[in-house]
């Protein structure tokens, strides 16, 4: 009975702040319609049209199986759905939290100071002392204008001066004081009930009286209105009886009157002091709920304590609870203690659960206490600086949602990390599993772009980039892509610059700008030029610096094994003479060489003048100075063979 | 260590002249006695010394010229019966002198690798299988062990 009221009744509480046409005032949105919808192919679920419903229409399609809210007056009463903390109102769902009314208030109250004063802690002893009186009270002996009574008036009264009352307990005090008022008024009508009755039954003696004189049969001849002789009398007695009868009658008719009048009154006072009672309950003021159902019962004596409801009327369901009885004041007085209660208890819940650093769950609880009990004292004096703490998560989470509307998935994880560093139980698996999720689909979309701008596939290319946008607008990859597209623009004449310098095989400028000239890279019929300067020149410096090495190690045979290499590679490879670099390391090597490479351009030159006896001997000369030089070698062994077979 | 040999009949043909002039027949006779003398101290006069640095410079200089040189044996490469040795001279050792040893010139001598022998050799021009030039060669007359 208590669930069940309790849930029930939140959704009428909150009825006026979360779901109210939000929707279509786009304060909130239904979560099916936050995803946003330019998004490709990041639902696989076809995107499901929305279709605004008829006034006073459910949108809740009867046929799917899930049952239609109730409706009063035709409107849909929104109702909570306590698992999700979603409240299901024209067929969309809201998330309680997420709401910018909910939010708003939230926020005002994380950012006020508990409601300390000396003022505020006086008002809430009053009504503490109020509520134990009228508790009181209604256990002993009741009546109209009684000491009590007084002091519940005077109290609330004087509670109204209090700024933060809001004029809560003046509307009581009045609604006390008006159905008194009434009372009073009855009992007058009642007074003057009793005397016209008297006046009757007088009347009614007399005339009596007159009748029987008329007939002979009464004692006395000289009572009635005229009295006189006998004929005469008898007329007279005749006038005066009718006069009384129609005198009788008048005051009948007052009577009837004035008890239906009393009836009316009373009636008519009932429904205002219910309605106060039910708008203290609508406006989440339970003590003053309780005050004022406690006092209905002072007040009016007759034991009636139904609410003036069209039993067959939704509301009156809501306050019955479903159980088929007639609502009552006490029902809300019920309602309103439960609703204390369970205030209390989410505070003592999110007291213990800062104290475990659970930051989510304390969230969540403090919303659905602050929604439910915002002026019951247990939430005013929450402290600052357990607000504090919960404003900071609560902030973060705002943060969440709208980087996860914004769609940026690097910011959100940050924020998804920072809110796990202040709750370790907060479950962010499902939030950064999203977010690798979504940046792996719009990295995916740009490595596509990237293949379709090396193909040449201008609409692939376009297309992919647009959705990688569309997924991760704030990749950083994007970004850099967004430079080679710059560079792309200026491709034309850094790829003119490029062609002119490799027509003059000048690979060392294209390698030491190679950042510049990287761009050309992606057209293909260049990119194997780039490819071949960049490593022409990497080989001849690597090359160099191992010969720089073992020159240095080997000051007599290190230059002779350099010198040689370098001009054996020149031989094979005509792009090493191209190379500056290459050219002055050959020089540098030659002159550490020098008896080297003369023997060798001795026996060279020896050679070709078929001088053979010179020939060999400088190649002998150049193995003697660098054992291992092939070009000597070879030069011997081809030299030898010359002479062993020629004929003297 | 190495002697020129070339101008020997000159100086017979003027020993005549020389004898007959009053004062100079001793110092004469003296000279020619050394001149004549076997050469068993090859290189001891300077005109006579054979440089592998000149040889290296230009073979084809030398040609015709005649060698007795005392050399150690550091390389041999053989095509049929003909050898081509590479000597190093004992004042050198770094250099090296390619000597065309035909066949059958060693008689009973055995050339080893490392070991030191006399050659007597001769720088002539030859022709290569094509007829082309091949000049410059040190070839080996005669070998005696040292």
């Amino acid at each position: 009975m208590k669930a069940i009221s309790y849930i029930r009744i939140l959704p009428l509480l909150c009825g006026a702040l979360c779901v109210q046409p939000l929707y279509a005032q786009g304060l909130g949105k239904p979560r099916a319609e936050q995803e946003p919808a330019s998004q490709p192919q990041s639902n696989p679920q076809p995107a499901e049209q929305v279709v605004s419903p008829r006034i006073g229409q459910s949108h809740v399609d009867t046929e799917s199986g899930e049952t239609p809210n109730p409706q009063v007056l035709g409107m849909e009463l929104p109702l909570l759905d306590p698992s999700t903390d979603t409240m299901s109102y024209n067929g969309a769902k809201f998330d309680v939290g997420n709401n910018a009314l909910v939010r708003a208030r939230f926020e005002k109250y994380l950012q006020q100071n508990p409601d300390d004063s000396t003022e505020a802690k006086r008002y809430r002893k009053k009504l503490k002392g109020l509520l134990k009186l009228t508790q009181k009270s209604a256990r002993t002996n009741r009546e109209v204008g009684s000491e009590t009574l007084l002091q519940i008036g005077n109290g609330l009264y004087e509670m109204n001066d209090y700024e933060g009352d809001g004029g809560v307990s003046g509307a009581l005090a009045s609604a006390i004081a008006s159905a008194v008022s009434v009372q009073y008024a009855n009992r007058s009508r009642n007074r003057k009930n009793e005397a016209m009755q008297r006046e009757i039954d007088d009347l009614v003696e007399k005339t009596n009286m007159m009748t029987n004189r008329n007939t002979g049969r009464g004692r006395s001849t000289r009572s009635g209105a005229g009295g006189g002789g006998s004929s005469d009398n008898s007329t007279t007695n005749t006038f005066a009886i009718a006069h009384n009868t129609k005198q009788i009658a008048k005051m009948e008719a007052a009577g009837v009157k004035n008890d239906a009048d009393s009836i009316a009154a009373m009636e008519i006072s009932k429904v205002n002091f219910q309605s106060t009672i039910v708008s203290m309950l609508m406006q989440r003021r339970f003590d003053h709920a309780l005050i004022g159902a406690h006092a209905y019962r002072h007040v009016f004596r007759d034991g009636d304590t139904t609410l003036k409801l069209d039993s067959d009327s939704q509301a009156a369901r809501l306050f019955e609870g479903g159980v088929g009885m007639p609502p009552t004041v006490n029902a809300m007085a019920t309602i309103a203690s439960n609703l204390r209660r369970e205030v209390d208890q989410n505070m003592e819940a999110v007291a213990n659960m800062l104290a475990q650093n659970k930051l989510s769950d304390a969230t969540q609880s403090l919303i659905q206490a602050v929604a439910v009990g915002e002026y019951m004292q247990s939430v005013a004096t929450f402290p600052a600086e357990s607000r504090r703490r919960i404003a900071e998560f609560w902030s973060l989470r705002r943060k969440a949602l709208t980087t996860l509307n914004a769609r940026d998935y690097g910011a959100l994880e940050q924020i998804a990390a920072r809110m796990k560093e202040l709750d370790p139980d907060f479950d962010d698996s499902m939030l950064t599993s999203y977010c690798a999720g979504r940046k792996a689909q719009s990295d995916l979309h740009l490595r596509n772009a990237a293949k379709a701008l090396q193909a040449g596939d201008d609409d692939t290319f376009n297309a992919e980039l647009l959705k990688a946008g569309s997924i991760w607008p704030k990749n950083p990859n994007l970004e850099k892509g967004r430079q080679k597209l710059e560079q792309l623009d200026n491709q034309d004449p850094v790829r003119e610059e490029f062609r002119t310098l490799m027509a003059r095989k000048a690979y060392r400028t294209i390698y030491n700008e190679q950042d510049k000239f990287e761009v050309v890279a992606l057209d293909p019929e260049l990119k194997a030029q780039y490819k071949e300067a960049i490593t022409l020149i990497g080989t001849i410096d690597g090359m160099l610096e191992q010969l720089e090495v073992a020159a240095r190690q080997d000051t007599t045979m290190g230059p002779c094994m350099a010198y040689e290499m370098l001009l054996q590679r020149g031989a094979e490879d005509e792009r090493y003479q191209e190379d500056s670099r290459y050219r002055d390391a050959l020089n540098r090597f030659a002159l550490g060489a020098h008896e080297f490479t003369q023997a060798l351009d001795k026996a060279k030159l020896s050679e070709e003048r078929r001088e053979y006896g010179s020939a060999l001997s400088n190649y002998y000369r150049a193995q003697c100075l660098y054992p291992r030089s092939t070009m000597a070698g070879e030069g011997v062994r081809r030299v030898t063979e010359i002479i062993l077979k020629a004929k003297f | 260590m190495a002697r020129k040999r070339r101008s020997s009949k000159n100086k017979k043909s003027q020993l005549p002249l020389v004898l007959g002039g009053g004062g100079g027949v001793l110092l004469l006779a003296l000279a020619a006695a050394m001149v004549m003398k076997p050469a068993d101290n090859a290189g001891d006069s300077p005109e006579s010394r054979f440089s592998v640095a000149d040889y290296r410079q230009d073979a084809s200089r030398l040609t015709g010229n005649t060698y007795r040189l005392k050399a150690r044996v550091e390389n041999i490469e053989t095509l049929g019966n003909d050898r081509l040795v590479a000597v190093s001279l004992p004042e050198n050792s770094q250099e090296r002198l390619p000597l065309l040893v035909r066949s059958g010139v060693t008689g009973r001598v055995n050339l080893t690798r490392g070991d030191t022998f006399v050659f007597e050799v001769v720088c002539r021009n030859g022709k290569d299988e094509q007829g082309l030039d091949v000049k410059g060669i040190m070839v080996v007359e005669n070998v005696e062990t040292k």
